[in-house]
């Protein structure tokens, strides 16, 4: 787990697959769930999100602290399987918030507009 | 996806947990995947998290602690049982002659050798069992994948462990001792050098095996005092058939490298045949297990 310490207070450093899962399970609420994160991750970046990488991140997640999962109950459109729940804790809240605010401190003042091939 | 796919993704999928194979194959379900597409998703969690277990040490030691060393020893023990009963089943094929049956003491001889038959494999059977059921309660995190690691140690144990280490034995006793080898006729016949050992290995130590490792798998959390009285029966019974193996490592030693086993090995081992009894310890367990299962059953109906 990679922390640093600041201000007394212990900030992990997440990596960016965890920080979409953070946000998109903090955006779907009461509906975050493997499979409706994973199409929440899918069509915001617009990448094909791996089942594996998303379940082995919920997992490195939990163990940070960052998230808590449950089993919810079975439902019809599943064909009788349970879902894996998950709810971001306060710690979780806190770490992407981090991260979004380190990821705006160091883009201030960078453009990134793709140079022309002249340019180059 | 179609029954055929489904009927290849969710063995697949028992490799996982119980918990994570619901969520997974839901999931799956649920995102509407072709076939092949939620075969590579399930295997997909499945290698990921097959090697995050083999990161550790744990799985290693199981396997070069526990899974070789009894897949080896029962490959041996499954030999021998095979080979003594060969001898037997030899006798009575190859000289069946129905003026035997007229005879009361044929009759005789023939119920004390079906009883010594059957005996040796119901040992061999509950060894195999009480090995699988070590293995499953040791690694339910590895679930599947050890028993598959099993049958493969078993397979190869059969293949070449085993006959390797009867050749070597038949070389010491036979060739460097010069004593004839009297059931050299028996093994002459493919049947009982081949086919016998291989029906025993699978019916014997494969579906045993594999039998008791999933009642171990399947056994939710026991009190700690039962857990431990069947953890030491267990241990104890492969004690029990182990220990005379390091005597023959001893005899062994003895013969080749003329080292005299400590004094008094020979007393202790002769000892243990006073707990051979333990090794038929699975038969009251699984009757244990099972008026266990119905009184829950009833209970819950």
């Amino acid at each position: 787990m990679r922390s640093t310490k600041h201000h007394n207070v212990v900030l992990i450093m997440l990596g960016e697959f965890e920080y979409l899962i953070l946000s998109a399970a903090v955006r779907l609420q009461e509906n975050a769930y493997g499979a409706a994160i994973r199409q929440e991750i899918e069509t915001a970046s617009k990448r094909r999100c791996s089942i594996g990488a998303l379940y082995t991140t919920l997992d490195r997640l939990e163990n940070k602290g960052l998230i808590k999962t449950a089993m919810g109950d079975p439902t019809p459109q599943r064909g009788g399987r349970p879902k894996r729940m998950v709810r971001v804790t306060g710690k979780g809240v806190q770490a992407a918030s981090e991260f979004y605010a380190t990821v705006t401190r160091v883009s201030r003042g960078v453009s990134w507009a793709v140079p022309g091939r002249n340019e180059l | 996806m179609n029954r055929f796919w489904w009927w290849v993704v969710e063995p697949v999928s028992r490799l996982l947990e119980q918990d994570e194979q619901e969520a997974v194959l839901g999931d799956v379900v649920e995102s509407c995947q072709n076939g092949p597409g939620a075969l590579l998703d399930v295997l997909d969690v499945v290698i990921r998290r097959q090697a995050r277990l083999w990161m550790g040490w744990r799985p290693w030691l199981i396997l070069f602690g526990l899974t070789l060393p009894l897949g080896m020893l029962l490959s041996i023990l499954s030999r021998q049982t095979s080979d003594g009963s060969a001898v037997y089943l030899w006798m009575y094929a190859s000289n069946w002659d129905a003026a035997l049956t007229q005879n009361p003491g044929f009759w005789h001889l023939f119920a004390e050798t079906a009883v010594s038959v059957f005996i040796s494999y119901l040992t061999l059977a509950c060894l195999s069992w009480t090995g699988g059921f070590v293995l499953g309660s040791l690694s339910r995190a590895m679930s599947a994948l050890n028993s598959i690691l099993l049958c493969l140690i078993l397979f190869f144990g059969e293949i070449v462990g085993a006959p390797s280490y009867s050749a070597f034995l038949h070389r010491r006793l036979f060739a460097d001792l010069h004593v004839p080898d009297s059931n050299a006729a028996v093994f002459a016949v493919s049947f009982y050098r081949v086919v016998l050992p291989v029906i025993v290995q699978i019916l014997l130590v494969a579906i045993p095996a594999l039998w008791g490792y999933q009642i171990a798998m399947g056994m939710g959390k026991l009190r700690r005092v039962v857990s431990a009285g069947i953890w030491a029966t267990a241990i104890a019974t492969l004690a029990v058939v182990c220990i005379p193996e390091v005597g023959l490592w001893f005899f062994m030693a003895m013969h080749i490298f003329h080292i005299s086993a400590p004094v008094g090995i020979w007393a202790g081992i002769r000892a243990l045949q006073y707990l051979r009894p333990l090794e038929f310890w699975p038969i009251v367990f699984l009757i244990a297990h099972a008026i266990t299962q119905r009184g829950m059953r009833r209970a819950r109906a």
